[in-house]
């Protein structure tokens, strides 16, 4: 086999895996091969895959975030609270109203601005990545806590709620929403001057910066935008539950980190793509709906994703020791 | 230049949405706060209205405490189902009830009350100190759960309860019983289950008149 047929291999192992799982489990289970059983997958998956592409491009840069469980709880209960209450101005005895959509954009600027932070931390003040983004994890789930006294923030009415439990054109609006999210990121990781910076920056950050990237330039940004992407998730949590709970997201770190190795992203940077972390989230939730479906155990699904983990990793390193 | 161009267009379009699409408003903050109040349970008020209207013309629903407190001696399972009511929210029941008895101790949490039980004493812990649990809302019966689509507004009633108790009934307690002075109460007592019931029987009092 020559190298060529071996790299095509090496991408579409996923896809491989994807495939086997689904033959697999349409012969375990009549219920799995179903059009509902599909939409339900699609809508499971679909807060992860937000949070996923947006670990996708910093794993790609050889950084990890594990604060955007965190970020997308604060995002989430942020945009409720501001819906659901408002902001009371008593000096000038006014109080500003937000609408659904200030809502939304407000929860995506909180994002924004705690990815940002997490981005400033690790390029200005030179944290290691898994410092700074557990850091903010803690601050984040604090922040959270504080906004909403830790209890739920409820009743966000049916228009805030389009979000995460609409349809349109017969699918959720949640998969639409992260279905966009995918192709707009996969423009910007392989057509854009970012997406080529980000992995050059993951494949040598000093070869980029000798090149003339501004490394510091692509890892804000790039933080910036998990931040902005775990925001989107905790805005479909909040909208389908009609509920910001401060307790959302905990464990989503993992979750996404695991939907991005399983992807084939490599946790040294520099390799991997979106597509294969689609991949990997779809991985993920058609293991957890196939393994329900089967009535296997909650506590063995844990066991069995942690070894898919394993599998994935081993796998992507042995490939890398050949090379 | 070209990114310029790319950044004014974003914004000139972020601007028209919100022109069709704003997103806020800002209003006059007594409008607000009428319009975050309108269709917003009020707990207080429900049971301050609750408190005057219903509970304290309920007293004749509550049994007598010598009856109740003799039926739990003989025979505890007995007694839960002649006299108890329960919201199937949880294991414990409760018991509404009425009765009279001799402060034997106090505390700062309760008033330890001997209520005479026909030849013998036997012996109940009137609250006194912050009220806790689902006592009031619940004992009487006057109050179902499947009555609220929002438990967090039934919760909210028994905190407001407990609170009213706390400011109408509690303070004289704390202030003039004695030991020795005789008390008549009536009160809802919360029990968890049948080998806690008279260990001894924990009563919130509704009413309370030391004589």
């Amino acid at each position: 086999m020559n190298a060529n047929a071996k790299e095509w291999l090496k991408r579409l192992q996923p896809l491989i895996a994807l495939v086997v799982m689904v033959v697999a489990l349409s012969l375990l289970s009549d219920r799995f091969l179903t059009l509902v059983n599909g939409r339900n997958i699609l809508l499971q998956i679909s807060v992860n895959l937000c949070v996923s592409i947006g670990m996708t491009l910093v794993i790609l840069t050889g950084g990890i975030d594990l604060s955007v469980g965190a970020i997308l709880a604060f995002a989430g209960a942020f945009a409720a609270d501001l819906l659901k209450n408002g902001i009371a101005l008593p000096s000038m005895n006014v109080a500003i109203q937000f609408t659904p959509l200030g809502a939304i954009v407000a929860g995506i600027l909180a994002g924004l601005v705690l990815g940002s932070i997490n981005g400033i931390a690790i390029t200005q003040f030179r944290l290691p990545p898994f410092v700074a983004t557990l850091g903010m994890l803690s601050i984040a789930r604090g922040l959270t806590l504080l906004w909403t006294g830790g209890f739920p923030v409820t009743e966000l009415g049916p228009s805030f709620g389009f979000i995460g439990t609409g349809f349109w054109l017969g699918v959720p609006m949640a998969v639409w929403i992260s279905a966009a999210l995918v192709g707009i990121f996969y423009i910007v990781s392989q057509h854009t001057t970012l997406g080529r910076y980000i992995y050059a920056v993951g494949g040598s950050e000093k070869a980029a910066a000798f090149s003339g990237i501004n490394v510091n330039w692509v890892k804000l940004r790039v933080y910036a935008l998990a931040g902005v992407l775990a925001g989107v998730g905790g805005l479909i949590v909040t909208a389908r539950l009609d509920a910001a709970d401060p307790k959302a997201g905990l464990g989503y770190e993992l979750d996404s980190i695991a939907a991005v190795v399983i992807g084939g992203t490599s946790l040294n940077g520099g390799r991997g793509s979106i597509f294969g972390t689609v991949l990997g989230c779809l991985i993920i939730g058609v293991l957890n709906n196939g393994l329900f479906l089967l009535n296997v155990s909650p506590f063995w699904q844990q066991v069995v994703k942690g070894f898919v983990i394993l599998v994935a990793v081993a796998v992507d390193r042995m490939g890398t020791r050949k090379e | 230049m070209k990114r310029a161009v790319f950044i004014a267009a974003v914004l000139i379009l972020f601007g028209i949405v919100c022109r069709f699409f704003p997103l806020f408003h800002v209003v006059a903050l007594k409008r607000a706060e009428t319009e975050k109040n309108a269709g917003v349970f009020n707990a207080a008020k429900f049971a301050d209205d609750f408190w005057s209207e219903k509970l304290l013309k309920s007293f004749d629903h509550a049994v007598d405490a010598k009856e109740l407190l003799a039926a739990i001696q003989a025979n505890p399972a007995d007694a839960q189902k002649k006299y108890a009511r329960s919201l199937s929210l949880g294991g414990g029941y409760f018991y509404y009830l009425r009765g009279e008895g001799r402060v034997l101790a106090t505390n700062d949490s309760s008033l330890s009350l001997a209520i005479n039980t026909g030849g013998t004493n036997t012996e109940v812990a009137l609250q006194t100190g912050m009220i806790f649990g689902n006592a009031v809302r619940d004992g009487t019966g006057l109050l179902n759960a499947s009555d609220y689509p929002n438990l967090q507004d039934f919760n909210s009633i028994s905190a407001e309860l407990n609170k009213l108790v706390e400011a109408r009934v509690l303070p004289e307690l704390r202030a003039h019983a004695r030991i020795g002075s005789t008390i008549s109460f009536i009160g809802c007592a919360e029990v968890d289950d049948e080998s806690t019931d008279l260990n001894p029987l924990q009563v919130v009092p509704i009413q309370a008149q030391i004589e």
